[in-house]
């Protein structure tokens, strides 16, 4: 007779090492006795600075003051955070008029807007939204900024990214809502979906070509103020710099990167010693060179400005560091796509343009976010060559009557802006490599 | 039917291309050299011929002559002899660039250790230390090497104890004193015979090289195991430290004394030295802490099992499996870390740290005018550098890879 276990064994609850709050404890910080004194030591450690920070920057620190005195009158150990309070319209907005300052928060929304359908999940040709942000943004926020007279040209420019924005605004917005191009959805309402492809297109442009013009008397009726570059500076001019930077980076390190790579001998050597130049040398020599050489290069009587200098060598720097990003981009693109396309024909211009590099850009996002890091990151040395970036206004609190002397906290809270912006970044692209490489399985 | 099938098959030859110039890939190859050579050559010649005509216009001097021209300024902090007045650019350019390599080597060697260190504690399987590790990593990548910089120098080195009230570092002995003006350190002084000593140092390092390599022929042919590293750290030591009795200690000190308003005598360094050393090497270190991590993670973890299981230690699995395998992937992005520590050495201008820089890019141009000389000599140091380092990390990827397969 078999013996037959006639009821199921009920199921033992896991050992209290593995789920309790004591056996993580255990596992993890007390394990052995080596570890218990390590953690110990960590967790000393870990008071003195944290009770160190906590009293300097919160418990004794002044955050109401009116001078420097003061914060020393009410503690002597702590941070004297009332001058860097006093300063934030300067940290944040340099010299910039104190009544014009809306442009520039105004510029930063815009730019916010105009790029938040790229993480719609329902919205189409996000290509498009990305190139039209690249394309006309620049001379909007660039005449929000600066202001004065607008030319010819900056007044189409103006109009056209106007048109652009507001095409790109109702495109999300239908988007959304009806779940279908803003394209289909004028069609339809026209009652037009019926009609042949040309007539369609035709009816799409000629709408786009009337809002244009309407965009453009309009923006005839308002000039802005002129605001000379000198007056920008902050967290501002630190955001101008590293976003011109790291957009026309982007385009000069593609065409470097397939110069590097390209099967012309005279290319390649010129643009691998190009990037190698620039590579091997620090970027505050290069800022030097801008602003004692430039004035050189140009023909006699043509006198840049040193923000135009400075950006100008900034885009020079990183496209070459941009190139290796999109080398190694390139690198990783499997030889078969190569050979895919040109099966079916294309030449070297379709091929990379169609085939290699849309592959190659969306796997290079996280690193183009790590080097707008660096970029970020960098552009506080302009404050060296005298721009008023933010490092050059926190520096400039010490020589204010009356926080003279106020070093400490100045820095301390750009470290932390710093580190919030960077570390969130950081945060993001990591989680796009990890979300990019998931759908790469091949 | 045959038919058929032929005209097919001839259809499907594709036609012998006839030679035509515009779609001639070799035609096209030359044709788009030359235009970009054209194109560049173009701009180049623009540009030079543009600063030939401003610096006759401005009246600007040019050519090297100015290297042996005397320069009239002073530095704080030179390794060689120069007097102002009668030392020349040249000697700036050499005092400046000894100072930046001297900054970035020492830089370098304490934010590997740093680096190294960090690295291994991210890896802990102590959970409390792995996460301050991974603090310490996020804070300092993510905070502007120059606003560090700047801070330490403000905000920590500027603000020690006058000369009056040094710190002591050496425990009462007064022989390393801290103050705001910088480090003073006492300097030996070799005596007559104490070239013995080094003589005997040097003769004990070859004596245990030469004692390891025959340990690992012994073990290679019969599997026993001698214990080299006793041995030879004795003889390291003990062999120079006899010689150096024997000999009736041929070294004197030569400490700093304080005199009038400073201290006199030793080595000193300034704080600006101070604080871009210590700056350089936390940031750096954060840097190659992560590649340090990286590397180890990159070893696959059955090395590590297998390795216990045939009954390796923990510390000689990290050791001779782990660690050996993890170098290849670690050492590129660490050698680049070394050139960036070389490179970001220049933010000394910031503070005022006398490095190549700050010295000849700043000082001796604003004081002799030589622009495009000056640049270029600067950039060249740095390219000399980073070109030295790109040559030795090629040899040590080509050993790595012969080695692997």
């Amino acid at each position: 007779m078999a013996i037959v276990k006639a009821t199921k064994t009920p199921v033992r609850p896991a050992p209290i090492s593995e789920t309790s709050v004591f056996g993580w404890l255990q596992k993890n910080l007390f394990s052995s006795a080596f570890n218990t004194a390590l953690t110990l030591f960590t967790l000393f450690v870990i008071y003195l600075t944290v009770s160190g920070v906590y009293g300097w920057g919160f418990v004794d620190a002044t955050f109401e003051a009116e001078n420097r005195r003061e914060c020393y009158d009410n503690s002597l150990t702590g941070a004297c955070w009332a001058g860097v309070i006093d300063w934030f319209d300067n940290i944040f907005y340099g010299r910039y008029p104190r009544e014009e300052i809306w442009r520039i928060n105004f510029g930063g929304l815009l730019l916010v807007l105009w790029m938040a359908p790229l993480w719609m999940s329902r919205v189409k040709g996000k290509i498009l939204v990305g190139a039209s942000v690249v394309v006309f943004y620049p001379f909007l926020a660039g005449y929000l900024f600066a202001g004065g007279d607008k030319g010819l040209f900056m007044q189409i420019m103006v109009s056209g990214a106007i048109v652009a924005f507001a095409i790109n605004m109702a495109n999300a917005v239908v988007s959304v809502l009806r779940n279908q191009g803003l394209d289909a959805f004028v069609i339809q309402s026209l009652g037009k979906n019926t009609a042949p492809d040309k007539t369609q297109r035709n009816i799409l442009l000629l709408l786009t070509a009337v809002t244009f013009v309407a965009a453009f008397l309009w923006q005839l009726s308002w000039t802005a103020t002129g605001v000379s570059w000198t007056k920008w500076g902050g967290l501002f001019l630190t955001l101008v710099i590293s976003g011109i930077g790291i957009a026309s980076a982007l385009p000069g390190g593609i065409i470097l990167a397939l110069g590097r790579r390209s099967k012309l001998p005279i290319v390649r050597i010129l643009s691998t010693g190009f990037i190698e130049v620039f590579r091997s040398v620090p970027l505050i020599t290069v800022l030097f060179m801008a602003t004692t050489m430039f004035p050189l290069f140009m023909p006699e009587g043509f006198v840049l400005n040193k923000l135009v200098q400075v950006i100008i060598a900034v885009v020079l720097f990183n496209a070459c560091y941009m190139a290796e990003t999109v080398r190694a981009g390139l690198q990783a693109i499997p030889k078969g796509q190569f050979e895919g396309a040109h099966t079916i024909g294309l030449g070297y211009w379709g091929t990379m343009g169609l085939i290699i590099m849309p592959q190659a850009l969306k796997h290079m996002i996280p690193n183009i976010v790590g080097s707008f890091i660096g970029l970020l990151k960098d552009t506080t040395l302009v404050s060296i060559i005298g721009l008023f970036d933010i490092l050059g206004m926190l520096r400039s609190i010490s020589k204010d009557v009356p926080w003279l002397g106020l070093h400490k906290e100045p820095l301390v809270f750009g470290a932390i802006l710093f580190f919030i912006i960077c570390f969130a970044m950081s945060k993001y692209s990591r989680h796009l490599e990890v979300k990019l490489s998931a759908g790469r399985k091949h | 039917m045959s038919d058929k099938a032929k005209t097919k098959a001839e259809v499907r030859i594709r036609p012998k291309e006839e030679f035509n110039f515009f779609q001639d890939q070799r035609v096209r190859s030359v044709f788009y050299q030359l235009l970009t050579a054209g194109i560049v050559g173009w701009l180049a010649w623009y540009l030079v011929s543009n600063t030939a005509h401003n610096l006759e216009v401005r009246g600007m001097n040019t050519g090297f002559g100015f290297i042996n021209s005397s320069a009239g300024f002073d530095t704080d902090f030179k390794l060689i002899d120069y007097t102002p007045g009668i030392g020349t650019f040249g000697d700036i350019f050499i005092i400046g660039a000894l100072n930046t390599l001297l900054i970035s080597f020492l830089a370098i060697i304490l934010s590997s250790f740093l680096g190294f260190f960090i690295g291994v504690l991210r890896l802990s399987s102590n959970w409390l230390v792995a996460k301050v590790a991974l603090a310490y990593v996020e804070i300092f990548r993510n905070v502007p090497l120059l606003i560090q910089i700047v801070f330490w120098y403000i905000g920590v080195f500027s603000l020690l104890p006058r000369v009056k009230q040094s710190l002591d570092l050496s425990f009462g002995t007064e022989r390393v004193v801290l103050n705001n003006r910088g480090l003073y350190m006492s300097t030996p002084v070799p005596g007559d015979l104490f070239w013995l000593t080094l003589v005997a140092f040097v003769v004990a390092i070859i004596g245990a090289f030469l004692y390891r390599r025959r340990a690992h022929k012994l073990q290679d042919a019969s599997g026993k195991q001698t214990k080299t590293l006793l041995p030879s750290l004795a003889a390291i030591i003990l062999l120079p430290l006899i010689v150096f009795l024997v000999t009736g200690m041929p070294l004197e000190w030569d400490v700093p004394a304080l005199k009038g308003f400073n201290y006199v005598g030793g080595t000193s360094v300034p704080p600006s030295f101070l604080a871009l050393l210590v700056s350089l090497s936390i940031y750096h270190a954060a840097h190659i802490a992560e590649s340090v991590r990286a590397g180890i993670l990159s070893v696959n973890k059955g090395q590590s099992e297998a390795a216990l299981s045939i009954g390796l230690k923990p510390g000689k699995v990290m050791s001779m499996v782990v660690i050996p395998q993890a170098m290849p992937a670690i050492v590129p992005p660490l050698i680049s870390n070394w050139m960036n520590t070389v490179k970001n050495s220049s933010l000394a201008i910031a503070i005022g740290y006398s490095d190549i820089v700050s010295l000849f890019m700043q000082t001796a141009l604003n004081q002799a005018g030589y622009a495009v000389e000056m640049v270029g000599m600067t950039m060249a140091f740095y390219m000399f550098i980073s070109l030295t380092i790109s040559f030795f990390l090629n040899i040590y990827n080509k050993r790595v890879q012969l080695v692997e397969r």
